[in-house]
Formats: C-alpha cells, sequence, structure tokens
C-alpha cells in the first residue's frame, strides 16, 4: 500500500542551469528517510520531481512503480508540504485545512485534532498567521493527509524548539500507527538523526550517498594524535578533514580499512566519532569536490 | 540520552543487556515491543529492531510470532559468560595502555584494586545490615 | 467548501468545480445583490431628475461580464498552487474549472436574463423605455421577446469571458512577468465579438474593439457562431497552458 519511489536517469533544468543531473534513486516503501543536502544543492527539485510539482526534463519519476505525473491516483496519496505550505492566504485557517479534504484519505478530524494541539488559531485568516504557525499549519495539513508518501521540505522554519519537538514526536506516532514511506529535507541534521531509518545526502545536484542511517554515523572517524604516528594510520584511507595544532595532527577520515582501529589504538591514537551533522559538512564540503566541476 | 560514539541500536541492545543482569527483566519475561522503545527513546523503529534482532543472534531474547519479545530462560547465564569474556578486553586493556602512558606501576594499579574490592564488599555488608534493620 | 465531503477519486474534479462556484457565489453575493439592487434603484433615483430611456441592467450584465474575467483569472491563479499541492492532478483542475465556469456563467447568465425580464416589466409599469444604446442609434427592446432574445446571449458571453480570464490567469501563473502581456489580444477578440453581438457599445476602453470593423457585415448567427467558437478556442488554450505547468518555488 505504501509508497516506494523511483527516480531513473532524472535531470532537471530550469533556465539559469541544471538542478539535478542524471539522478537515480530508489526509496523502498515504508521507512523514514532524511534528505539532507546544503542551499542549493537541489533537495526541493528532487522533492518537487516526487510530488509531481514539476516535469523532469528527461527521465522517469516513479511512485509505487508508476508514472507520477498526472496520475490521480499516485498523486491523491503524495503529499510534499513546502515551506509556510501552498495556501490561499485569505482563506480562514479552517478553510486552509479543509481544502485538504480534496484528498480522499484526508483524516478531517485528525487535523481539527491537532490544529487544538497545537494552538492555532481556526477562525483566523492564513495571512495574519506568524511564520511559526504558518509551519505548523502546514505540519498538520501533511499530517493529516495520511499519505503512503509523505515529504516535508523545510517545515521546521519558524517553529520553536518546542513546537519541532511535538511535531516530530506526532509524526513518529503517526508512522507507527500506520506505516507509510517518509521523507524530511532539513539542514537541522542531528535533530531528526535518530528518527531515520535511510539518508540521502544531494550535492549540486546528483546524490552523494544513500545510506542507511547507522552505516552514515559509523562512517567517519577522527585520529588525533602526533603527526607523524596520525598520517601513517591514515595513508590510503579517503580524507575528509585535516587539523593541525604544533605536533599534534587530527584527521577525519571517511572509513577505515581493516585493521586501521586496531593499528591506530596501538600507536596510542585517540580515535573518536564524526557526528552526522560533522560529516555532512565534510562531505559535501566544495573545497573536497570542488574538482569534479 | 543516547552518547555519540556508538550506535543507538547498540546502546539499546547494551541496556536491555543491563537491564537484565541486574534483574529489573526477568528470564521468561515480556520485553517492550518495537514501538514502544521507539516511542520513549523517540527513535526509528527500524533502529529498535535491529537492537531486538541482534538480541534474537545472541540468543538473549527470543521471539514468539504475534505474541512478541521475550528474555530466553539462559539469558543471564549467556550474559554474564560473554561479559566476563569481553571483561579483560574492553575494560582491562584500554587501562593497561593508559597506565603505562601516565607511568602507573601494575603494583599500584592492583593495590588500588584491591583496596576497592575491600571497599565494596564491606560496602554491600552495611547495607545487608541495612536492609535487616 | 462543503462540497469536498466524501468525495471518491473519479468524481472529485466535478466536486470541486461545484465547491468553487458555490464558494464563490457566496464570497461576493453581497457584490452581486448590491449590483442588483443599484439596477433597480438606481434608474429611480435617476427618475428625478431625468427621463429614463436605457435599460440599466445592460449595463449591470456588462460589468458582469469583465467581473467573470476577473473571477476566472483570479481564482485559476491561486488554484494552481494550491490544488496541485493539495494532491490534485492539472487535468482534473482544468475539468474543476470548466465546470466552474459553467456553473457561473449559467448563475449569472440567468440572473441578468431574469433581471432584464424584470426591467422590462418594472420600466413599463413606470412607463419608462428599456433601450440598449448602439453605435449609431438606441435600439428599444419594445417588448417581451424583444428583451428575452437580447438576454438569451449574456450566458454565452459570460462564457467567453470566463474563458479569456482562465487563459490570462492560467498565463499569468506560469510566465511570471510576461503571462499577463495575454490580455491584450485575447480580450481585443472577446470584446470585439461582444460588441458585434447587437451592434452595442459593452462597458469597456474602446482600443479593445478595433476588431470590430472587420466584423460590421456579419450577421448575428455568425457573430454568435464566432462567439462561441472563441470561447471553446480559448477554453481549449487554457487547458494546454494548465496541463503541464509547473508549481513555481517558494523562494523564487
Amino acid at each position: 500500500m505504501s509508497f516506494s519511489a523511483t527516480l531513473r536517469d532524472v535531470t532537471l533544468k530550469y533556465r539559469d542551469g541544471d538542478a539535478l543531473s542524471d539522478v537515480n534513486l530508489e526509496l523502498e516503501a515504508d521507512k523514514i528517510y532524511g534528505l539532507l543536502g546544503r542551499n542549493g544543492a537541489g533537495k526541493t527539485s528532487l522533492l518537487s520531481l516526487l510530488a509531481a510539482f514539476r516535469k523532469p526534463t528527461s527521465g522517469e519519476v516513479l511512485i509505487d512503480g508508476q508514472p507520477v505525473w498526472e496520475n490521480a491516483a499516485i498523486v491523491s496519496r503524495v503529499a510534499l508540504i513546502r515551506e509556510g505550505g501552498d495556501f490561499d492566504d485569505s482563506d480562514t485557517v479552517k478553510a486552509a485545512i479543509e481544502t485538504g479534504q480534496i484528498r480522499p484519505g484526508f483524516d478531517t478530524a485528525y487535523a481539527l485534532k491537532l490544529a487544538e494541539r497545537f494552538e492555532l488559531p481556526l477562525k483566523k485568516k492564513v495571512r495574519e498567521l506568524s511564520r511559526g504557525k504558518r509551519s505548523v499549519l502546514a505540519a498538520v495539513c501533511g499530517l493529516a493527509a495520511r499519505a503512503e508518501l509523505t515529504m516535508f521540505d523545510e517545515v521546521h522554519l519558524g517553529m520553536d524548539a518546542p513546537t519541532r519537538d511535538a511535531f516530530y514526536k506526532e509524526l513518529l506516532a503517526e508512522y507507527m500507527e500506520r506505516p507509510h514511506t517518509v521523507i524530511l529535507s532539513t539542514h537541522l541534521i542531528d535533530e531528526v538523526a535518530n528518527y531515520l531509518e535511510e539518508v540521502v545526502i544531494v550535492d549540486r545536484g546528483r546524490i552523494l550517498r544513500h545510506e542507511e542511517l547507522e552505516v552514515l554515523q559509523d562512517m567517519g572517524a577522527t585520529l588525533t594524535g602526533p603527526a607523524a604516528a596520525v598520517d601513517e594510520a591514515a595513508a590510503g584511507l579517503e580524507i575528509l578533514a585535516e587539523q593541525q595544532l604544533g605536533g599534534t595532527k587530527s584527521v577525519t577520515v571517511a572509513a577505515f580499512a581493516p585493521g586501521t582501529r586496531e593499528r591506530a589504538a596501538s600507536a596510542g591514537l585517540e580515535i573518536g566519532p564524526v557526528g552526522l551533522q560533522d560529516l555532512f559538512i565534510h562531505l559535501t564540503d566544495p573545497s573536497r569536490n570542488g574538482a569534479r566541476r | 540520552m543516547f552518547d555519540d560514539g556508538t550506535p543507538i541500536y547498540r546502546q539499546i541492545a547494551d541496556q536491555i543487556k543491563a537491564e537484565i543482569m541486574n534483574g529489573s527483566l526477568e528470564p521468561g519475561g515480556k520485553v517492550m515491543s518495537t514501538n514502544q522503545y521507539a516511542a520513549f527513546y523517540q527513535i526509528n523503529p527500524a533502529t529498535a529492531q535491529k537492537a531486538f534482532r541482534e538480541l534474537v543472534d545472541e540468543g538473549v531474547l527470543y521471539k514468539q510470532r504475534g505474541v512478541g519479545m521475550f528474555v530466553a530462560d539462559d539469558a543471564r547465564e549467556r550474559l554474564a559468560a560473554d561479559f566476563r569474556e569481553r571483561f579483560f578486553e574492553r575494560v582491562l586493556a584500554p587501562l593497561v595502555v593508559e597506565a603505562r602512558q601516565a607511568g602507573i606501576s601494575l603494583g599500584d594499579i592492583i593495590d588500588y584494586l584491591e583496596a576497592r574490592h575491600g571497599d565494596a564488599r564491606g560496602a554491600v555488608k552495611s547495607e545487608e545490615k541495612g536492609a535487616r534493620q | 467548501m462543503t462540497a469536498l465531503q466524501n468525495l471518491t477519486l473519479p468524481n472529485r474534479r466535478y466536486s470541486l468545480g461545484l465547491g468553487i462556484a458555490g464558494a464563490a457565489l457566496k464570497y461576493f453575493k453581497y457584490w452581486i445583490l448590491a449590483a442588483v439592487a443599484l439596477a433597480f434603484l438606481g434608474p429611480l433615483a435617476l427618475s428625478l431628475s431625468t427621463e429614463i430611456d436605457l435599460a440599466t441592467w445592460f449595463y449591470t450584465g456588462n460589468i458582469a461580464k469583465w467581473f467573470t474575467a476577473f473571477v476566472a483569472g483570479g481564482f485559476l491563479y491561486a488554484l494552481v498552487p494550491n490544488m496541485i499541492a493539495a494532491g490534485m492532478t492539472r487535468r482534473e483542475l482544468s475539468v474543476a474549472m470548466g465546470v466552474f465556469g459553467l456553473l457561473w456563467s449559467a448563475a449569472l447568465g440567468a440572473l441578468v436574463f431574469a433581471g432584464l425580464l424584470a426591467e422590462h416589466a418594472y420600466y413599463g409599469a413606470m412607463g419608462w423605455s428599456q433601450g440598449v444604446k448602439g453605435d449609431d442609434a438606441v435600439t428599444v427592446l419594445g417588448s417581451w421577446g424583444d428583451t428575452a432574445a437580447f438576454a438569451a446571449v449574456f450566458p454565452l458571453l459570460y462564457l467567453a469571458y470566463f474563458a479569456a480570464g482562465a487563459v490570462i490567469g492560467a498565463a499569468a501563473y506560469r510566465w511570471q512577468n510576461t503571462g499577463w502581456l495575454l490580455l491584450f489580444p485575447i480580450l481585443t477578440i472577446v470584446f470585439s465579438l461582444d460588441n458585434a453581438v447587437y451592434d452595442t457599445e459593452p462597458f469597456g476602453p474602446a482600443w479593445a474593439g478595433v476588431l470590430g470593423r472587420f466584423m460590421d457585415d456579419w450577421g448575428r448567427g455568425l457573430v454568435l457562431a464566432g462567439t462561441a467558437v472563441v470561447a471553446a478556442g480559448l477554453a481549449i488554450a487554457a487547458r494546454r497552458i494548465l496541463i503541464d505547468i509547473p508549481l513555481r518555488s517558494k523562494k523564487a
């Protein structure tokens, strides 16, 4: 029932250049994905294609194995919630929620329950809402859509920390009650990391990595110690970043080769983990893969 | 709630093991469901599932289809044996390395350990006494 | 929109059309009531100072044409991002707009038809003359039949204006800075045809009627057929513009 998503050789060109070039991606159903990328990396373009907000310049976008473009049976059960939502500003909050009823699966009672919990003023006009409340309204509509593929694009913007927390909680509860496919695009990586099963990193219009969360979390490591010993241990490994202070050197590597950990430990080097956020920063550092363009 | 270095599923597995060791989870007892764990720790259910799978593979938990997860009858013995096996490698090996770096002699360490061990025994005894009163 | 409750996937396009038409009429109900009141009370006030020899409802009906184009364009412009984001296809939206256009044109057409007939009775009772100003002279709608025949074309004209507005609304959404420019050629065609139907001078800018000179020799039937063809053509054009319209990004 829940939707898988596939991109095959997808390119999306805008007038001022490629937003996505030759992207291949396979997202299985029933998982929560994190979509990471710097500003302008192509996250929103990717989501816009999955929701049929846009048509790819070339390539195929399949949801549940079917072309998504102009496919009512599919798009009625795909929800992309963009920052601030897509509302008629002159509508009341209640009317904006009720617009969602155009989806046969929309759960109005649930939407109104959430609206009450998040203290949305139903009678106010959408244009009178603060940025945070507007984001909440968008998130509420996304949850209540009860879609088979639900995507939140930076929907947390403007929400304060307790509201974000409550939103993630509700998202997880809804997900467990009714497993479906979820994609969260965000910059607050560490905040959502625990909710994710897999992570897709987009960089300059391409898929840089698509891994299980644990693989990424296990991936990086920092080796700190005397410069010579660090260099020896890190030789031949993919180096993401390095720093030196006097004779002490710290190197962040993407992954260990077999035996590296043991050798580093016996050489007395300090081995530290790399947080997802730091790993992301290193992986998408322009000076690192700048040569590709 | 979790520390940064270790994957969360491993931390959850370790926590369940610790609960079995300290007796808050009884052999044959039912373990909370994946979803309950996920909701409690606010994590993806797949992560909790991974922890369970690991524990099932290790023979610490067993699964009863449609009913849930249970603590194996011999879980505590298994864990104790396992723990003993890894104690030297995990706890003592790094200790030796650090002590050598700090220039602490083996004799000092042994003295310290013996003293602590005595304290610990005394503490247990006085606790027992306190409980009896 | 109450029409959206308990809908099914195959019929939701019609439900939406019905819902929008209902919502639009409800939204503008006071404007419409005010226009109706003005159409009847206006001449009464004017009659104190001057003789009434022109049909007020003719002007009301003409203003409603521009209003119709404005509503069609404005609604479509707002509906494109809202409804596509709500999980509708562009095809469904275009059908919903078609339903909206038919209902809206029928409703306003019926209102103006009834208004003109009521005015006929009203003017008759007051001893005024229900006249329509043409290019050269005032044509008096002397009989019930004259009035009914004159009033009967309004629904068709509303459809044409609605389709024109829809094309402009869709184009303005699709081509952010230039789309609205379609307003000039499209309104020129529609307005000129409108002028030609009764050789009248509908309410509006004179430049928009420039094509009228080419239609001078057309018979009324041909003009009406032309209007119908143009309305259909514009509806098809609106659908074409809509059918692969991309949603604008939020941060332009």
